[in-house]
């Protein structure tokens, strides 16, 4: 019997607090705490007193954990890797998008 | 269970080094984490070598692993009793390898020999990702998906094994390429009070025919005649919510984007992305002696120089 998911929702709508995140990412408060400093994941509002985190902060938080386990990879590493991924995330968005403008082969 | 060499997995010899197996994950892991490569099979290959090195680095899994003899790679194997009544984790006398798989094995072995395994321990249930290839004409309408997965969860003895779910997911219209969909609680089930995982599904647009998706955008080759392009014309043009007519202005240059607002696919906050036509002045590949007499009369007529910038600006290279 198949059972129907309902309560879905898109993974952008999300805001979270910090203790939120790391229970859901696994990652120590400390180590949330010092990918904040660095800017490698940043609340929605930073002149917030309770910072809430969107769905980037809590891919990059996940992908954070998932690397420093895969890895080993310490504090100082591990933002320079994040910041690194997310350029070249961002890189690739800018090609497909690019490539979409561009006409096609003549058929 | 299928018997895996860990060693080959990590190209070493049965004899190596703490040091020779770490190298040797670290090699790998960079030649195939998914961060990494694009390579078709780099996930499943990093799995392999990520499993392999979970055993071997540690001195108590690896004399386990060892005692099991080097066996064919895929080969059906059953731990002996004397094996199983040798390692089982402390205060676990249920312990059986019967059903698991060598990951899972040892998994199980995890507290160590007489150092227990913390059994009674809260753990939090696994997070599960699954990608979720959908056409443009899912994407515009929404779609309804069968998942059948195999999820980590957590048997009554706290140990990982893989559990078959069955699920129908409705993927509502304004999906775009890379979006992510979040299921609280249905990914792996938490063990003792701890909370389960979420599911997530990845979506991915597949390769249309004719439209290019650029966000919730859509691109579309529009190929004219030179006459066409020359003179203007009325076109139709195809949307994913039906055709319709679009005007061409005269003297429309090759490239120009033309803007069909709100044909392209939906948000997911109820709004719309354009559709935008992209021109291409396309010539007849063979043309008839009666055509070619109109082009070459056409010629003459016209004082039009596509290239008369090339003697201007390359003059200016000298």
């Amino acid at each position: 019997m198949r059972i129907e998911l309902t309560e879905m929702m898109w993974f952008e709508q999300h805001a979270v607090s910090l203790a939120e995140l790391a229970e859901l990412t696994s990652l120590s408060a400390a180590t949330l705490e010092e990918l904040v400093s660095c800017g490698a994941i940043a609340p929605i509002d930073a002149d917030d007193p309770q910072p809430r985190f969107g769905a980037a902060a809590l891919s990059a938080a996940r992908h954070a954990h998932r690397l420093s386990e895969d890895f080993d990879l310490d504090s100082q590493a591990l933002p320079l890797v994040l910041g690194l991924l997310e350029r070249i995330d961002g890189l690739e968005l800018q090609l497909r998008e690019l490539r979409a403008r561009l006409p096609g082969p003549i058929r | 269970m299928k018997y895996k060499d860990y060693y080959a997995i990590l190209g070493l010899e049965r004899g190596a080094s703490e040091e020779q197996i770490k190298k040797a994950y670290r090699r790998l892991a960079r030649k195939y984490h998914p961060d990494v490569s694009k390579e078709a099979g780099a996930e499943e290959k990093f799995k392999e070598v990520a499993e392999a090195y979970q055993t071997l680095k540690d001195t108590d899994k690896r004399a386990a692993y060892d005692q099991l003899g080097a066996q064919r790679p895929g080969e059906e194997i059953r731990p002996p009793p004397d094996w199983q009544q040798h390692w089982q984790p402390s205060g676990d006398d249920a312990f059986s390898a019967e059903g698991l798989d060598l990951s899972e094995l040892f998994e199980r072995l995890r507290g160590g020999r007489g150092r227990g395994g913390g059994v009674h321990a809260s753990m939090p249930g696994q997070d599960y990702e699954i990608a979720v290839p959908i056409t443009i004409a899912d994407a515009y309408q929404g779609t309804e998906i069968d998942l059948d997965l195999n999820m980590p969860e957590y048997d009554a003895q706290g140990q990982l094994r893989r559990v078959p779910h069955a699920f129908k997911a409705r993927i509502p219209k304004g999906a775009s390429d890379g979006q992510r969909l979040r299921v609280p609680g249905k990914g792996g089930k938490g063990f003792n009070g701890g909370r389960n995982g979420d599911l997530y599904l990845n979506i991915s647009l597949r390769a249309h025919p004719l439209y290019r998706a650029s966000g919730h955008d859509l691109y579309l080759d529009l190929p004219l005649a030179p006459w066409e392009a020359v003179l203007g014309t009325s076109v139709e043009v195809p949307t994913p919510g039906g055709p319709v007519r679009l005007k061409v202005p005269a003297a429309t240059q090759a490239g120009r984007h033309l803007r069909l607002p709100r044909r392209g696919l939906p948000t997911p906050k109820g709004g719309q992305g354009d559709l935008f036509a992209v021109v291409l002045i396309v010539v007849p590949s063979v043309v008839s002696e009666p055509e070619a007499a109109l082009y070459r009369q056409l010629q003459s007529a016209s004082a039009f120089d596509p290239r008369a910038h090339f003697s201007e600006e390359g003059s200016h290279a000298h």
